[in-house]
C-alpha cells in the first residue's frame, strides 16, 4: 500500500508547497509511490489518515502548538519543509524586536486580536524526522529526501558548509568579488546555488551542526564589516538558531 | 627527494625542442577543435581568475594565467562521478562507467599541476589501480606551459615542482611571437605531426632562452621556507604531540574543506546511493570528500575518530608532509598555494604553518631516512558488487541479525577469518561488515548485523530470498596459520564477537592444531549475547576454557555467569603469557583496558592482536576515510598485531 501523505502550513509564504507543485512530470512519478490526502494549495479533499506529513512555515503562536500536536499524533513520520520549518527562517527576525510593535505594523489597530509568540522552528514544539531546508527548498531536495523515507534510510544532508559546494562549483568566493556572504557557517546541500549566480549565501539552511562562529565574525570584520553588519548577517536566517547557542 | 616520474622517460631537455609560431599553434588548436574525436579543454579566464574549461577556440585560452580556480584533476576524477547504474526490475543488473567517447586534450597545465598529476597517478595506481582515474587518464594528452606569471601563493619552487621534465605530452615555453616546445612522449609526437604545421628545430638560442626563462621562473615565488622542504617529514613527526601549536593554528579552522577541496593532490571521496523516483533503478556516485570536514571519519555508530579542528588539521598536514612521504617517498604536495589563497581565515599556508613549526622546533632537525617505497600494483578495482541474496535470516538479539548470504554466481566468498565485506542494499548504499562465518563454512557466509545506520537497519528490515550485493572480501585478516600450536585466549567486547567468531569457529573447526583455547566474552546485559546456542554448547567443551560474562542483569533475567566488565574475568584465567596469544576485537572504549590487563599479566605486546573499527568506504584505500595516521584500516588492516600499531596515536 502506497504510504498517505498530507501537506500543512503554518506563519510562511507556501512557496515550498508551490515548489511540489510545480514538479511537472515528477509528480506523476510521485504519485506512483505515494497517495497525497492533504494539500489545501492544490487540492479540495482533506482526510487526517495520513503516515508523512509535510510542515511548511514556523510556529508564531500558542495555539499553533495543538494543531502541531494532533498532526504529530496523525502521523508516523513528520518532515519540516522550508527554512521557516526547519530553522524558524526570516520569522525568526521579529524575535529581535518589541513584540507589540511588530504587532502593530502588520495587523494595525486590530493588533490586540493576534496574540503572537516569538516565531520557531517546528522542532521547537513536536520532534521532527527529516528536514528539507531551504528558502524555498528545492525540487530535488525534496524529492532526495521523499525516496530517503521511502526506502527507510537516513536522508543524507551535508553537515559541512556552503564553500565545499562552491569549490566544487569553481565559484570565486563572494569575498573576493568584495561581497560578505555567510556560506562559511551555513549547511550545505543547495549545490551553493546563490553564489552560482553570482550573489551571496544568505544562509537559507541554517547552521551547520559546530559553526565556527566567532572565526567567520572575524572574517567578515576583517574584510570590512562592522560588527553591527555581522550580527545583522547571521540574524537574517539564523536568529532562531543564534538565540538557542 | 623523490618525485613520481611513474613510468615517464625522463627527456634530454633541448635535444628535441621544437618552435612554433603563435599564429601557427593557434591553428594547431583549432585544428583539433574542430576535429570531433577530441574535447579540447584550456585555460580560460572567469572573471578576473581562471578556470579549465572546454573551449570554442584558440582565442579564448590565457596561456598567461598565474593559477587556475580547481587544478585539471577534475577531468580525470571529478567531483562526482558514477560508479554505476542498477535497475532491479526484471531481476538486477548494473553497468559500470560508460568509456568517453572523445579524448581529452588539456591545454596549459603549468608544471606543479602536472607533477601533481602524477602523484595522484601512484595513489589511484598503488595495491589496486581504479579504473575510472586511469580510462580517462590514460587516453588524454597534456599540454603544459611554462609558468609566465606565477600567484603570490605559490611556492612551488621549494617543492622542486616549478618546472618539470616529464609527465606532459607537450611543454610550451612562451618566447614573445612563439612558443618552444618540447615533446614528451609519442602521443604528443603524434598530434603535432597530424595536426600542426610550420613546426621548426629549435635554433641555440632559443634554447638557451627557454633555460633563461626556466631559471627566471625560480625567481617568482613571493613565498618563503625558512628551512629546506626535505626537513618537512621530520618536523612533522618532531610536532605531532605539540597539542598546543595545533590547537593554536586550528582554532579559527571553518571546517569548510576549502583547502582540501582545491588541492591538485587531494583524493578522498565519498560513495553513496541516488535512486530514481522509482526506486526501482538508480546510480552509485562517489564524489570529493575532505578530511578537514567534521564527520569525515564519523561512523555508523556515531563515533568520530578525529572530532575536534585540532586533530583534523593535524592530519592534513601529516597526511602531505608525513604518511604518504612514507608511503609514496614524496611529499604530496607542488606548492601551488591554492589551499592558501583559498583560506578565508587564512591558517591553510603551508609555508606559514611550516616556518612556524620550524622555529618552535627545540633543537636541531635533520632529515630523516627515506622512506623504502614498495609499491605494488595487481588487478584493477570493481566497484560493482556482485549479486547475492539472502539464505536465511535469524534474529539474534533486539539489535543483531544473523543473515547468511549466497553469491548468486554460485562461487565462494573465499575469505579469511577477519576480513570484512561491502554490503550494499541497492538505493540505500553499502557498509563495512565482517564476516561472522569461518572460511571452513562452503557454499555461503554469514554476517551479523546491528542496526546501526542506514544500511544496516535496511538490512534489518529485509527478508529470506532478498538480493543484496557484496564487494570484497577485503582486509588482511588474522593469520590462522601462524596462530597454529599457540594458547589462544580470545577475548571478545559486544558485536566484537562478530569478526572473532569467523577465527574462533576455524579454530575449533581444526582444535587439534592449536593449543589452549580460552575465550572471554562481554556484553551489557544477559539479553544482548550474541551466538547464544553456540556459547551454551561451548560451556559443554572440555577443549575449550569459556567465560562469559555481563555488566549487569536486570531483575527479570536470569544469569549464572559472572557479573563485571570484560576485564574482571581476566584475573580468572590461567595462561602462560610467552606461549599465549591474545586476541581481542571489541569497541574502541573496550582496547585500553583490556591491553592495560594483559600487559600487567605479562602478555608480551606482540602476543596481542586486535580488529580495529573504522569508517570504511571504498574497502580498497582509496577514499581516505579509515586512515587512522599513516595506515589505512581497510587494506593494512582491521586485524593488528599491537605491537606495531601501539605507537600510532590516533589507533587505540
Amino acid at each position: 500500500m502506497k504510504p498517505k501523505v498530507a501537506f500543512f502550513d503554518f506563519a510562511g509564504c507556501e512557496g515550498d508547497q508551490l515548489q511540489i507543485a510545480n514538479l511537472e512530470e515528477d509528480i506523476l512519478t510521485l504519485l506512483g509511490q505515494v497517495e497525497i490526502v492533504a494539500f489545501r494549495e492544490v487540492m479540495k479533499e482533506h482526510s487526517d489518515n495520513y503516515d508523512i506529513a509535510f510542515i511548511e512555515g514556523s510556529c508564531t503562536r500558542l495555539q499553533d502548538e495543538d494543531r502541531l500536536k494532533q498532526i504529530r499524533k496523525n502521523a508516523k513520520l513528520v518532515v519540516a519543509i522550508g527554512s521557516c520549518a526547519t530553522i524558524g527562517g526570516i520569522n525568526s527576525l521579529k524575535n529581535y524586536r518589541d513584540s507589540d510593535d511588530v504587532r502593530r505594523t502588520v495587523y494595525g489597530d486590530q493588533a490586540r486580536l493576534f496574540d503572537t509568540y516569538a516565531a520557531r522552528p517546528i522542532d521547537a514544539v513536536i520532534p521532527v524526522d527529516a528536514y528539507v531546508h531551504g528558502c524555498p527548498m528545492t525540487k530535488d531536495e525534496f524529492l532526495l529526501v521523499v525516496k530517503s523515507l521511502l526506502l527507510g534510510k537516513k536522508p543524507d544532508i551535508p553537515n559541512y558548509p556552503v564553500c565545499v559546494e562552491c569549490k566544487k562549483n569553481e565559484n570565486i568566493c563572494a569575498f573576493e568579488r568584495g561581497q560578505y556572504c555567510v556560506g562559511t557557517v551555513t549547511r550545505a546541500g543547495c549545490n551553493s546555488c546563490c553564489v552560482n549566480e553570482g550573489t551571496i549565501c544568505w544562509g537559507c539552511r541554517g547552521l551547520v551542526d559546530n559553526p565556527n562562529e566567532n572565526s567567520h565574525k572575524e572574517v567578515l570584520i576583517r574584510y570590512g564589516q562592522t560588527v553591527d553588519d555581522a550580527i545583522a548577517k547571521f540574524r537574517l536566517y539564523f536568529g532562531w538558531q543564534e538565540a538557542k547557542r | 627527494m623523490r618525485q613520481p616520474p611513474s613510468g615517464h622517460e625522463k627527456l634530454k631537455v633541448g635535444f628535441n625542442m621544437k618552435i612554433i609560431a603563435k599564429e601557427d599553434f593557434n591553428n594547431f588548436v583549432n585544428a583539433l577543435i574542430n576535429n570531433n574525436s577530441f574535447n579540447v579543454i584550456g585555460v580560460k579566464a572567469k572573471r578576473d581568475k581562471f578556470t579549465f574549461a572546454p573551449i570554442d577556440s584558440a582565442q579564448e585560452l590565457r596561456l598567461d594565467y598565474d593559477v587556475t580556480l580547481l587544478p585539471p584533476k577534475k577531468y580525470f576524477f571529478p567531483q562526482r562521478e558514477t560508479l554505476f547504474t542498477y535497475d532491479l526490475a526484471g531481476g538486477f543488473s548494473a553497468k559500470g562507467q560508460a568509456a568517453e567517447p572523445k579524448r581529452m586534450v588539456i591545454i596549459g597545465v603549468h608544471p606543479y599541476d602536472i607533477v601533481a598529476l602524477l602523484h595522484m597517478d601512484e595513489i589511484f595506481r598503488e595495491t589496486k589501480s581504479d579504473p575510472y582515474y586511469f580510462e580517462k587518464r590514460d587516453s588524454s594528452v597534456i599540454i603544459g606551459v611554462n609558468i609566465q606569471k606565477m600567484s603570490k601563493w605559490n611556492f612551488s619552487p621549494y617543492m622542486g615542482t616549478a618546472t618539470t621534465e616529464y609527465g606532459y605530452d607537450i611543454m610550451l615555453t612562451d618566447l614573445g611571437n612563439r612558443y618552444a616546445i618540447n615533446v614528451g612522449s609519442e602521443k604528443g609526437q603524434e598530434l603535432l605531426d597530424k595536426y600542426a604545421k610550420n613546426v621548426t628545430s629549435a635554433l641555440a638560442r632559443d634554447i638557451q632562452l627557454v633555460g633563461q626563462k626556466k631559471r627566471e621562473i625560480m625567481q617568482l615565488t613571493q613565498q618563503k621556507f625558512d628551512f629546506p622542504t626535505e626537513l618537512i617529514p621530520e618536523l612533522l613527526r618532531k610536532n605531532y604531540e605539540e597539542s598546543s601549536f595545533w590547537e593554536r593554528h586550528s582554532e579559527p579552522c571553518l571546517a569548510c574543506g576549502s583547502c582540501v577541496l582545491v588541492c591538485p593532490t587531494c583524493y578522498c571521496f565519498d560513495v553513496k546511493d541516488n535512486p530514481d523516483l522509482t526506486l526501482a533503478s538508480g546510480e552509485r556516485i562517489r564524489t570529493w570528500d575532505g578530511c578537514l570536514l567534521e564527520d569525515f571519519a564519523k561512523v555508523a555508530s556515531g563515533e568520530n575518530f578525529r572530532s575536534t579542528r585540532p586533530t583534523r588539521y593535524r592530519h592534513r598536514y601529516f597526511k602531505k608532509g608525513k604518511y604518504l612521504y612514507d608511503r609514496f617517498g614524496f611529499i604530496s604536495c607542488v606548492g601551488c598555494g591554492r589551499c592558501g589563497s583559498n583560506c578565508l581565515p587564512n591558517i591553510a599556508n603551508p609555508v606559514d604553518l611550516f616556518n612556524d613549526m620550524y622555529h618552535n622546533t627545540i633543537g636541531t632537525v635533520t632529515a630523516g631516512a627515506e622512506p623504502e617505497v614498495q609499491i605494488q600494483t595487481n588487478e584493477s578495482i570493481n566497484y560493482v558488487p556482485k549479486l547475492a541474496t539472502i539464505i536465511k535470516k535469524q534474529a539474534m538479539t533486539h539489535m543483531e541479525t544473523l543473515l547468511e548470504i549466497k553469491l548468486d554466481d554460485g562461487s565462494d566468498l573465499g575469505h579469511k577469518p577477519g576480513q570484512f565485506v561491502e554490503i550494499s542494499v541497492f538505493g540505500v548504499g553499502e557498509a563495512p561488515i565482517s564476516v561472522s562465518s569461518p572460511p571452513t563454512k562452503k557454499g555461503s557466509f554469514e554476517l551479523c548485523v546491528r542496526k546501526l545506520g542506514s544500511v544496516t537497519t535496511k538490512l534489518h528490515t529485509l527478508k529470506e530470498g532478498d538480493k543484496v550485493g557484496i564487494r570484497g572480501p577485503f582486509g588482511n585478516g588474522f593469520d590462522a596459520e601462524f596462530l597454529k600450536r599457540k594458547d589462544l585466549l580470545f577475548i571478545a567486547g559486544g558485536l566484537g564477537m562478530a569478526p572473532l567468531r569467523s577465527l574462533f569457529n576455524y579454530v575449533l573447526d581444526n582444535r587439534k592444531d592449536y593449543g589452549r583455547v580460552t575465550l572471554l566474552y562481554g556484553c551489557k546485559e544477559p539479553r544482548e549475547l550474541l551466538f547464544s546456542d553456540e556459547m551454551i554448547a561451548l560451556a559443554s567443551r572440555e577443549d575449550v576454557d569459556f567465560k562469559p560474562t555481563v555488566n549487569w542483569c536486570p531483575e527479570n533475567e536470569t544469569w549464572t555467569g559472572n557479573i563485571g566488565v570484560i576485564t574482571t574475568l581476566i584475573p580468572q584465567v590461567d595462561f602462560d603469557p610467552d606461549k599465549t596469544y591474545a586476541i581481542v576485537v571489541g569497541p574502541p572504549v573496550m582496547y585500553k583496558f583490556v591491553l592495560h590487563d594483559l600487559r600487567e599479566r605479562k602478555v608480551p605486546d606482540d602476543h596481542i592482536i586486535v580488529s580495529l573499527e573504522r569508517r570504511m568506504k571504498c574497502g580498497v584505500g582509496k577514499c581516505g576515510h579509515c586512515q587512522m595516521n599513516e595506515i589505512y584500516v581497510c587494506k593494512d588492516g582491521p586485524v593488528f598485531n599491537y605491537s606495531k600499531i601501539k605507537g600510532l596515536p590516533e589507533a587505540l
